[in-house]
């Protein structure tokens, strides 16, 4: 099976893998062989590949899409990092500020809860990396 | 020996003027093929959104979307111009800017205020020097726009926009279509009303291709695909100006080496021309100065 991660810069994986756990939007979805086609809406959170000799990739990928088709799966994110390179003093000085945003209009609190959501899984992909060191 | 000796100035002068110019193509030859090869590394983003698009008219979704849909209200209206940092490029910033005005002058119309918002010094000092007011202002772009911070600006404008306190944006930058044609374009990016055409145009043609199970639902990845497009569209806009803008450099800086070429050959055989008149002068002189002592 294939696995492809595409940002608008580049395209940042382009290898075989065994496994593939995407982060949904409401959870994590798990892709082995053969799956059936599927679109499904990415959140922000760890996306986990098992490569072909054991090995598991984490990338930290924020909103998006993810494809299976015809045993190819297709991430598009317009963020995608290794988890290593996650900060987690950074992140969590931005769910600070995602929490300090101003929420006095419907929108504006939909704009809100999104920075909040983004924040605390990027604070939460960062607290496991820096755990399982 | 004096006008001969003015020639030759002049060519030395020319000559130099040659090696900056040919240099300065050389260098923008090689950041048009940076800037290419990341206009090309986006294409494949961008095409696979589209392909996304398609597979959700085919699903049947009715395109509803706050940022699809027509505003009513028309109180504040944002334009971005997107010029280079730098001159010597032909006519790409003044193309550029003279879209950009005569869509600036049509939003003046239709909203209570409209908003400048300005890419590139070259902009910027042009609007400057004739007392237009201007927002905001971007240096930081040239040859190879990062995506973050490009991004960084696309949803501060979206949450604008989301929010109310905008109710159009428009981009005026040069289109990239091939290496022989970019044109200066102005482009409405939200309201995308341009997708629900795209949309609908895809549904009405509706083929049966893969069925791709939505999760959750096609409703909800449309929520997603749709500010991912305005983003992408977005970054694409500085991917573009910056390819034409290279482009444009390497154009004029080839015209500019041509015709630099063209006047030293011209120089060369004025110069060659003058100089030889006056060794024929002066070997008269020679002559007819020992003729005159026989």
């Amino acid at each position: 099976m294939k696995c492809v991660v595409v940002t608008p810069e580049k395209t940042v994986v382009d290898q075989d893998v065994r496994f593939v756990v995407a982060p949904l939007y409401d959870g994590e979805y798990g892709i082995d062989a053969n799956h059936t086609p599927v679109v499904g809406r990415l959140g922000a959170g760890e996306l986990r590949l098992t490569t072909l000799d054991g090995a598991i990739e984490r990338w930290y990928v924020e909103g998006g899409f993810v494809e299976t088709l015809d045993n190819t799966v297709t991430a598009l994110t317009h963020f995608a990092i290794p988890v290593d390179a996650l900060q987690l003093g950074k992140c969590r000085a931005e769910l600070e500020r995602a929490l300090a945003m101003p929420a006095h209009s419907d929108e504006l609190i939909a704009i809100k809860e999104e920075a909040v959501l983004v924040a605390r899984a990027k604070v939460r992909v960062a607290e496991k990396q820096a755990k399982s060191k | 020996m004096a006008k001969a000796r003015a020639l030759d100035k002049r060519r030395k002068s020319i000559k130099n003027i040659r090696k900056i110019t040919r240099t300065m193509e050389l260098v923008s030859t090689a950041q048009f093929r940076r800037a290419m090869e990341r206009a090309i590394a986006a294409k494949s983003y961008t095409d696979r959104i589209v392909r996304l698009v398609a597979d959700l008219a085919r699903a049947g979704l009715n395109a509803e979307h706050p940022l699809l849909a027509p505003r009513e209200s028309k109180k504040r209206a944002a334009l971005l111009i997107l010029t280079a940092n730098r001159g010597l490029c032909g006519g790409y910033n003044s193309g550029v800017l003279r879209s950009g005005l005569a869509r600036l002058e049509e939003l003046r119309r239709e909203y209570d205020e409209v908003e400048l918002v300005v890419s590139g010094k070259r902009g910027v000092s042009f609007l400057k020097y004739r007392h237009y007011e201007i927002a905001r202002s971007f240096t930081q772009f040239d040859d190879k726009p990062a995506y973050d911070e490009v991004v960084a600006i696309a949803n501060e404008f979206l949450t604008r926009f989301r929010s109310g306190d905008l109710d159009r944006i428009d981009v005026a930058y040069s289109k990239f279509t091939s290496l022989s044609k970019q044109s200066p374009v102005a482009e409405t990016l939200a309201p995308l009303t341009s997708m629900t055409t795209e949309i609908e145009s895809q549904s009405a043609e509706a083929s049966g291709e893969v069925e791709y199970e939505f999760l959750p639902s096609p409703q909800s990845i449309l929520e997603e695909v749709v500010p991912s497009a305005f983003k992408v569209k977005f970054f694409k806009c500085f991917l573009d100006a910056a390819v034409s803008e290279q482009i444009a450099r390497m154009m004029a800086m080839k015209a500019a080496t041509d015709a630099a070429d063209e006047m030293i050959s011209t120089l060369t055989t004025t110069y060659n021309r003058a100089r030889q008149s006056q060794i024929t002068n002066e070997i008269i002189e020679v002559i007819s100065g020992a003729s005159a002592l026989q």
